[in-house]
Order: C-alpha cells, then structure tokens, then sequence
C-alpha cells in the first residue's frame, strides 16, 4: 500500500478531500495520513499531492509485516513471554534481566 | 472624503453618485476606496493627485481596516460571516481578545520555524536508472556467458574468445555501474535520513498552526461575544425582518440587516458602498451607520 503523511493544514485538506473523492482508493484514512491501494491509479493520488504540496507530503511503500521473515526468534519469543507476565507492574528491563531475553538497549541497535 | 467622477467632485460624509447617465456599480466604487484609502495610508497628502484605476472615480479617504472586507459594499444580495465579521467590528472598536498574548507567541514561534529543503527527486531518479542499468547488464553477462559455453562446446574456438572479449568487457561494465548504484542508493538514503529530521520541523510547524488555528477562532468568539449587545440593538433598530438571537449562530432573518447591523456596530474608516434602498437617502444612511457612505 501507500502511506500518505501530510505535514500542513493544506495538504492535511487535499488529502481529506482526495480521500473523500476517491473512496475505491483509499484503503484507511488516518487523520492527517492514509493508505492508498497500491495501484496507478494510488500512485496517481499520492503524486498529485506531492505536485501541489511538496516536501509537506510524504509517501512510502508498504508492505505486510512478516515476523517469521524478518524478526529473530528470540524477538518473539521475548514479546510473547513479557505478554504473558505474571506481575502486571514489572517493567520490561527487570523481566528480561538474568534471562535469555533481549535487553531492549541490545534489540535498539539492531536493524531487522 | 472627497470623490471625483467624471471631473465633477463631491466631498463630505454622504455622497450620492445617483443617478448619472451612466451609474456607477458598486463594485467599481468598492475598488476605487480600496486604491484611494490604500493611497492615503502609503502617501503623504498632495490633495490633487488621487490613485490610479478606473478613471472615473477617484476617492480620496482615510484607509479602510479589515472590517472593510466585510462592510465595505452593502447590496441586496450582501451577505456576511457574522461571527468573523462580528469580530472584525470589535476589533475597528479597538476591542482586544483573551487569547491575543498566546496568538502573538504561536504566530512568532511559527516565524521562527524554519524547514530545510532538501531535493530528493533527482536522486530518486538517479537511483532507479543505476537501478535498470544493473538489471540490463546483468542480463547481457548471463547471454554471453552461455554464447561462450555453447561456442566452446561446439569446438568453435576463435569465435568463442571473441565473445569472451565481449563478456570481459561487460562484466567490468557491470560492476562499475553496481558501484554507482551503490553510491546513488547511499545518498539517497541519506537525503532520506534529512528529510525525516526535516519533518520534525513540519510536525511542529503543523501542530502550531492548528494551535494558531484554534486561538484565532476562540478569539473570533470572544470577540464576536464582546459586542453582541451592540448588535442585537443595531438589528432591531434599523431597518429588515431579523431576530438576532443571543449569539451569532442564533442569528435569523434578513442578511442584509445583519450586514447594516455590522457596520453599524463597527467603526468604519473608509466609505461603505451603499447599493441598497434601505435608507431614504445618503446622509440618512450615514447617520443611523454612522459611518461615510457612498451611495451607488
């Protein structure tokens, strides 16, 4: 999909109105952002926006996030475990401190 | 004020440019204010010589405020936004709203927000020519490597090394233009890596405008609020069918009437162009307006 961002009261607008005008292309509208398909006809859109606004629209490619592919096991792991806590107030660092959990310092540094 | 049409020129508080051979429109007698009452605010007084434009009407007043926009030329079909209006009038009455200090700050900082542009396009453009360029002489090594292996499978020799030559040279070329892919994706990762320092900037400059956005209406309202009772009397005294309720929104009736009403609660600079028949005549209309009336 299209992630469209605008950054002024302008282009926040046109996008509403372009959002309006063409619901079979917007996918979700999110405030000041929103999801165009990811067809010509999207790209069209997000273009014109960029034409008339410049730099105060930001458009990016999505693409469906696939944790088997792209995070290390024991990412997950680690989410689901602190997920299935038994003390609610413990924070994150203390949960994973003397385990083989990631510190969150360490999972900053790494890219996916 | 002082008018001039058609070298016959009137001057005082209440001027009737009725009825000529050729009327003047409101519209005409609007803009000449504008050009005369902008001159006036621009130009130290030489009494004869009046701003430019349409020649034959000349106005020489004092400078129109922003009250003008909404006021200035009064018709039958007038219609105003009576809160923005409302607050307009309060302001020519010299009137100040609570959020005036907080606008001042927001529309300051926002002066002082500052944007870096950074040009990305040709960049992208770059990236993804170096892009198909890797892509087309990947495929041209892949065709003459095979053309090798078939010639020198078929014993033909002297024609394979002639191709192997070709192959040499494109798989140099190949790895030349993968450098220069590389180099064109690093810099526009970085360009990339700018702009989204960049867009904190925006996000800001966004949030103040909404800021400045809100103030300015919250202000409208006081404002708008702060002379109300000098509406509801300017409506019911003058002349239309309107009820004008207890705020600008409970407004009902005549649009017309609501217009007067603001000019009546303004203090009006510039002439207001009268073209409606709602007063018997100019000096009327100026009396109950109390503002210089130009009548068309």
């Amino acid at each position: 999909m299209l992630l469209v961002v605008t950054y002024s009261r302008a282009a926040r607008t046109t996008l509403r109105n372009a959002c309006r005008t063409h619901e079979g292309a917007t996918i979700r509208q999110l405030g000041r952002a929103a999801l165009l398909a990811e067809t010509e006809f999207g790209a069209f859109l997000a273009l014109r926006l960029r034409e008339k606004h410049g730099d105060d629209v930001q458009i990016e490619r999505t693409a469906p996030f696939n944790e088997f592919e792209a995070v290390p096991e024991r990412v997950r792991a680690a989410a689901a475990a602190y997920e299935s806590r038994e003390q609610p107030s413990t924070p994150y660092t203390r949960f994973a401190s003397g385990t083989d959990h990631p510190s969150p310092a360490s999972m900053r540094d790494r890219e996916l | 004020m002082r008018v001039v049409v058609a070298r016959q020129e009137f001057v005082g508080r209440a001027i009737d440019l009725r009825p000529r051979p050729t009327p003047i429109d409101g519209e005409t007698a609007v803009a000449a204010v504008r050009r005369g009452g902008a001159e006036a605010g621009s130009d130290t007084d030489t009494g004869t010589d009046m701003a430019a434009g349409d020649p034959r009407v000349r106005v020489r007043c004092r400078p129109p405020g922003p009250v003008h926009e909404f006021v200035g030329h009064l018709a039958a079909e007038t219609t105003v936004p009576l809160r923005r209006a409302l607050a307009a009038a309060a302001r020519s009455r010299g009137l100040s709203a609570p959020q005036d200090d907080a606008l001042r700050d927001v529309r300051a900082e926002l002066a002082d927000c500052e944007v870096p542009s950074i040009e990305r396009r040709e960049a992208r453009r770059r990236a993804a020519a170096a892009g198909d360029e890797v892509e087309r002489l990947r495929e041209r090594v892949a065709t003459l490597r095979g053309r090798v292996e078939t010639l020198r499978d078929l014993g033909r020799e002297a024609e394979a090394d002639e191709v192997a030559a070709d192959l040499a040279t494109a798989a140099t070329r190949l790895s030349e233009v993968e450098t220069e892919r590389d180099a064109a994706a690093q810099l526009l990762a970085e360009l990339e890596e700018r702009e989204r320092e960049a867009r904190d900037v925006r996000e800001r400059r966004l949030r103040l405008e909404d800021r400045a956005a809100n103030l300015e209406r919250a202000a409208r309202r006081s404002l708008a609020a702060s002379v109300y009772d000098r509406f509801q009397d300017a409506v019911r005294r003058l002349p239309g069918d309107a009820a004008p309720g207890d705020e600008p929104g409970a407004f009902s009736g005549d649009p017309v009437t609501a217009a007067l009403a603001v000019a009546a609660v303004a203090d009006v600079t510039a002439p207001v162009v009268l073209a409606t028949r709602r007063f018997a005549d100019a000096s009327t209309a100026a009396a109950r307006l109390d503002a210089p009336i130009i009548r068309v």
